[in-house]
């Protein structure tokens, strides 16, 4: 310890209480003078330090530096506590907690946010993504796709009719036929879209809702195909820890079918409201073509052979978003679409 | 379909609990919909061993028991007379939750009358095993002790399936139990079926008229039979599913379709006339009164089963009122029959009729079961109700369906599944599932269905067994081979997001709508006229049935609703299809764009800037931006030639893309939103979104060199005919074709009142000049200006300034 590590610890503490005591902004800036200012105390000390033997140069410069950062920062609190930003009145001063002029974007809707993930998800994995009509014909939606004539999704108490016997699509999959005969295989499409169903809209129905469909067709796809792109499907939704479980179900348009189930994306699997205590949230349906539906487009089944699945938007966006009634969906508040 | 664990043990051993088996019968495609326990028994209740018995101090009823399950010792009080030392009883211990009507109710640690009492012993009435509420209920003196009493009194499950509908076989105890045993690896064994044997023959008993429709009658005749109440075991199967049971032979005929899944029908043979029945279509006005009390009138069409004068039942349906059995039958026409599938799901479904018969005929009856039924239930009917056989099988019978013959090929199994299964096991599961299996060579076998599995007809089908009962979960996950099959061209949607991005980002809030529309709604789109509406035949209601022709009708109900409910600031869009059944006006289906504002223009900022309200630039800037960013250049806006109902009349541009209409924006017509507490203007483009895309993606990008000399700008400013329009001052001067002109900008309108006195406005332009090869001296510039000014002054009438 020299002397003018003691003449710099000794004037800090003197102006830590001087700056404490000030009574204005006045005081403060007179301190300021005397301790940092050009001919003040500090820049007097260091005009000393040619006389400080080297070796005690290092802890002498380091006093100087601390004790000039406790003035400093005794002058700021001072300062804080008389309640100005800066000595003088800044005449261009400005309200800093005003709302910012915002580039406020707007929002997209739900159903369209899962659909765009979904056809992202997809097309990483090579589907692209195509679109067909919504007024289609018996021969797309029913007959092509291997759904027996008395079949009831066919009772116009289930389908929109029209007066020229077409109807509104209930399901996305005559895309499946529509590309299939327009494409020699292989093919690889998901098609994203609204359906129809004859249902009175309550909280989880409505006159119509969205799909996506996908499909694929080459030599040698198998079930394991189908359940990786699911899984993988599955993973990129709702995270690596969902798994998928297929069960056996019948469509007329797959064999074998199934239905696939995601391990609860809320619980984990450990049982809960939204999974019923199963630990599975059934999610939709899937399978291997039937023959028949490749014959119907031409395609040779000892040949060609490939999936199919099939999922609802409204269902995926009520379960990420935990959505409790379909008809906010289609009610439009901006309280609701803002949340998005 | 619902099924009973009880009764379904007695075709196959369910060594396993009630989780397991669903969840073996849900992983095969027989999907589990509920389990419901119905053991009155609570978990908690043990047999325990009364040690000692010592009066109550306080009480003269009560007791106080030591007691041990066998692994610790209790104090007990206990009222029961019989709780004397050295009983087994049932001991619930604290914890145990009793479901009572009243409630639940819980035993927990008490004291009666200042004793301590850690239980309760109970009754059988207590325990719902009995009425008997005498005194405890006693076990045998070698019962084990602390053995839980839902382990000695498992009581039953009822579980409900969900049964596709390519797996009739599955509406039976008997189809459950096949497919169980295969799941389980356990044989399923029917019990015992045979009657007495009868050889007499009614001849005339069966008359079958229409063998399309009823390929196969068995009628046999049973007499003296004395109708009663079923016995206890009949009454318990049919409870435990939850059918009421009748009388013995109506409840033997239910026993039997829910046993082999084949409807039966019994008649009371006294009141068929000619003593018989006649399978035959109906005579147009006959009527049936069914037993439910439904009259019908029927025609051709309608298949019966009648005696010699009138209809006695809806073949596969339902039977007549005065068709049934009842106290004083005595001789019955049993019928065990097969009845086209097709046709009885197309009279269920006009009649609006579905019984359980219906239900599995609809669905398809094994040809196979008709025979055996009839015999199972003869069978039951003489233990029950007594008689005797009277008639040996009286059948009419049109060929026997041919079995499916299907070759399977054991790698195209694998292919199809993705899985390693093994021949031998492939052969295996088929079997198991009782499919014969002949012709086993090292790459195939050749597989005949049983007539009850009419659904496995071809390889993929048996696929489907194989893979659900060797389990879904064998199948692995491989990594995923994202094979490009198609060219991005044929992306549908990747435009469409692209121009939803686009809104997005300008602020506006995207919605859907329901596109199914009321009339009010789809012609409040002034462009369509009722003829242009494509109608629906069966809408939900009478005034919902059209397809929405634009998007306007039913954005606009969004937008009142949203006012009404405070939110008055809207920028709201929506991009989806909407539908024309005049081609002249559009294509059938299109996608349409509608963008739509409302309210404050920035209603996040504050003063001056958060009340200003938008205008008619908004929009248009909304549609500018979007063209910019589209990289669209030949497009123009157009001024209307005539008013167009949605806007307000000179407030609103054409939107013309690549010389041809391609939408409209502007003003919305004051009139719809004459309704709305909202006095603010409401602003709204329609854009066709294929006109759009399409001029968007043809375009070809290029870029042009920086310019490698100064520019020079000048200014001008001029008094100007009010009626003079922008468009006109900077279309003339670019016509100008001055030197080395570049580009005009306008930077200020100014209308003050002197000036609006005068009719007329201040307008101030900035001209920019540049040459590429060398930079511009002031006085070509100078000289250049001169020319516009003296021009606009000379051509267009303003005084310059």
């Amino acid at each position: 310890m020299n002397d003018i590590i003691e003449a710099v610890n000794r004037a800090a503490a003197d102006a830590e209480m001087k700056a404490a005591a000030a009574a204005d902004a006045g005081a403060l800036e007179a301190l300021r003078i005397e301790y940092l200012g050009r001919n003040g105390l500090f820049p007097e000390l260091s005009k000393k330090m040619g006389s400080v033997p080297p070796e005690e140069r290092k802890a002498t410069g380091s006093a100087f530096n601390t004790g000039r950062t406790r003035i400093q920062n005794a002058l700021d609190e001072a300062m804080a506590r008389l309640g100005g930003a800066g000595a003088k009145a800044d005449k261009d001063a400005i309200d800093l907690t005003l709302p910012g002029r915002k580039a406020a974007p707007g929002h997209r809707h739900p159903i369209t946010q899962l659909a765009d993930e979904c056809v992202s998800v997809f097309r990483r994995m090579g589907f692209v993504a195509v679109d067909g009509p919504e007024i289609e014909d018996i021969y797309h939606n029913f007959d092509a796709l291997n759904t027996p004539d008395d079949h009831p999704s066919r009772d116009p108490k289930d389908t929109f009719y029209f007066p020229d016997g077409r109807i509104l699509r209930s399901q996305t999959s005559p895309v499946q036929i529509r590309v299939m005969e327009t494409h020699e295989p292989p093919v690889r499409i998901v098609a994203p879209g609204r359906v129809f169903r004859r249902d009175t809209p309550d909280a989880t129905h409505g006159m119509n809702f969205h799909q996506i469909e996908g499909l694929y067709i080459d030599k040698g796809v198998s079930m394991a195909d189908l359940k990786s792109v699911l899984q993988n499907f599955a993973w990129e939704m709702f995270g690596k820890d969902v798994n998928i479980r297929l069960r056996p179900h019948f469509f007329p348009f797959t064999e074998p079918s199934v239905e696939y189930d995601f391990s609860c994306v809320v619980c984990g699997g450990k049982g809960c409201n939204v999974c019923k205590n199963s630990g599975y949230i059934e999610i939709a349906g899937a399978g291997m073509v039937d023959p028949n539906v490749l014959k119907n487009v031409g395609y040779d089944p000892e040949v060609w052979s490939g999936y199919a699945f099939g999922l609802g938007l409204e269902r995926l966006a009520m379960l990420r978003y935990r959505i409790p009634d379909l008809r906010f969906l289609y009610d439009n508040d901006i309280r609701f679409l803002e949340q998005f | 379909m619902d099924i009973s664990r009880k009764w379904l043990s007695d075709y196959v051993n369910l060594d396993c609990d009630d989780a397991y088996l669903c969840d073996k019968l849900t992983m095969a495609g027989i999907e589990v919909e509920k389990i419901e326990k119905n053991s009155t028994i609570p978990e908690g209740v043990v047999t325990a061993r009364i040690l000692s018995r010592e009066p109550h101090p306080g009480s003269d009823h009560l007791s106080v028991c030591k007691v041990t399950d066998g692994s610790e010792e209790l104090q007990i009080v206990c009222g029961a007379p019989n709780c004397d030392a050295g009983c087994i009883v049932p001991l619930a211990k604290t914890g145990t939750v009793f479901h009572t009507a009243e409630g639940d109710f819980k035993i927990k640690k008490s004291k009666l009358r200042g004793v301590e009492s850690n239980g309760m012993m109970c009754s059988e009435e207590e325990l719902g095993i009995s009425d008997n509420n005498d005194g405890l209920m006693i076990f045998p003196a070698d019962t084990e002790l602390g053995v839980p009493l839902t382990r000695l009194f498992p009581g039953d499950t009822r579980i409900e399936l969900e049964i596709t509908p390519n797996r009739p076989d599955c509406l039976s105890m008997w189809g459950v139990a096949r497919d169980v045993s295969c799941l389980l690896s356990t044989p399923a064994q029917l019990p015992e079926i045979s009657i007495p044997v009868c050889d007499t023959e009614i001849p005339g008993l069966v008359t079958v008229e229409n063998s399309e429709l009823c390929p196969r009658y068995i009628g046999r005749v049973i007499k003296n039979v004395k109708v009663g109440p079923s016995p206890d075991w009949l009454k318990e199967r049919l409870e435990s599913v939850g059918l009421r049971a009748i009388n013995n032979v109506v409840d033997v005929t239910n026993f039997v379709m829910l046993e082999l899944g084949q409807p039966l029908h019994a008649f009371d043979r006294a009141t068929l006339a000619g003593n018989r029945v006649v399978a035959r279509n109906a005579v147009k006005g006959e009527k049936i009164t069914l037993l439910d009390g439904k009259v019908i009138e029927l025609t051709e069409s309608n298949f019966v089963i009648a005696d010699a004068e009138k209809p006695m039942a809806l073949a596969g349906i339902m039977g007549a009122e005065n068709s049934g059995v009842t106290e004083n039958t005595t001789e019955i026409l049993l019928e065990s029959a097969v009845f086209k599938s097709s046709f009885i799901r197309g009279e269920s479904r006009t009649l609006g009729i579905s019984t359980d018969a219906s239900y599995r005929y609809e669905r398809g009856v094994d040809f196979d079961m008709a025979e055996l039924a009839s015999v199972r239930a003869c069978q039951l009917i003489l233990a029950t109700a007594g008689g005797e056989i009277a008639s040996c099988a009286m059948e009419v019978a049109a060929d026997r369906p041919a079995e499916p013959v299907i070759n399977c090929r054991f790698e195209n199994i694998r292919k199809l599944i993705g899985t390693t299964v093994t021949n031998e096991r492939i052969v295996d599961i088929l079997k198991k599932l009782h499919l014969k299996v002949d012709n086993i060579t090292a790459d195939s076998c050749v597989v005949t269905a049983p007539l009850f599995r009419l659904d496995l007809t071809r390889e993929a089908d048996l696929a489907e067994e194989v893979a659900r009962i060797d389990g879904l979960d064998k199948i692995p996950t491989i990594p995923v081979a994202g094979k490009v099959c198609h060219p991005d061209s044929e992306d549908a949607y990747a435009p469409l997001k692209m121009v939803r991005d686009l809104v997005i980002g300008m602020g506006f809030d995207e919605c859907v709508h329901y596109s199914i529309v009321g009339s009010a709604s789809a012609l409040a789109d002034s462009r369509f006229e009722k003829s242009d509406l494509i109608e629906l035949s069966n809408p939900l209601s009478p005034d919902n049935g059209w397809m929405r022709p634009g998007l306007l009708g039913e954005m606009l109900g969004t937008v009142g609703r949203n006012i009404a409910r405070g939110n008055r600031d809207l920028r709201l869009f929506e991009l989806d299809k909407a539908f024309c059944k005049n081609p002249a006006k559009f294509p059938e289906e299109r996608n349409e764009l509608l963008i739509l504002m409302t309210g404050k223009r920035h209603p996040e900022l504050f003063s001056a800037e958060g009340e200003a309200l938008c205008d008619f630039y908004d929009i248009k800037g909304v549609v500018e931006t979007l063209l910019e960013k589209l990289a669209i250049t030949n497009y123009r806006f157009v001024i209307p030639a005539e008013a167009d109902g949605r806007f307000r009349t000179g407030h609103a541009l054409i939107l013309q893309l690549e010389g041809k209409v391609a939408g409209m924006f502007g003003e919305l017509n004051p009139k719809h939103a004459s309704s709305w507490r909202s006095s603010a203007p409401v602003f709204f483009a329609q854009i066709e979104a294929a006109a759009l895309t399409g001029a968007a993606t043809r375009v070809k990008k290029s870029c042009k060199a920086l310019a490698q000399f100064p520019g020079t700008t000048r200014d001008i400013a001029f008094i100007a005919p009010e009626t003079l329009t922008h468009g006109e001052v900077i279309d003339f001067i670019r016509k100008c074709k001055a030197p080395n002109f570049e580009s005009v900008r306008l930077f200020d309108i100014f209308i003050g009142d002197e000036l609006k006195k005068q009719q007329k406005k201040s307008m101030a332009y900035s001209l920019s000049f540049r040459n590429q090869e060398r930079t511009l001296t002031d006085n070509e510039v100078n000289a250049a200006m001169e020319k516009i000014r003296a021009r606009l002054a000379a051509e267009l009438k303003v005084e310059l300034r």
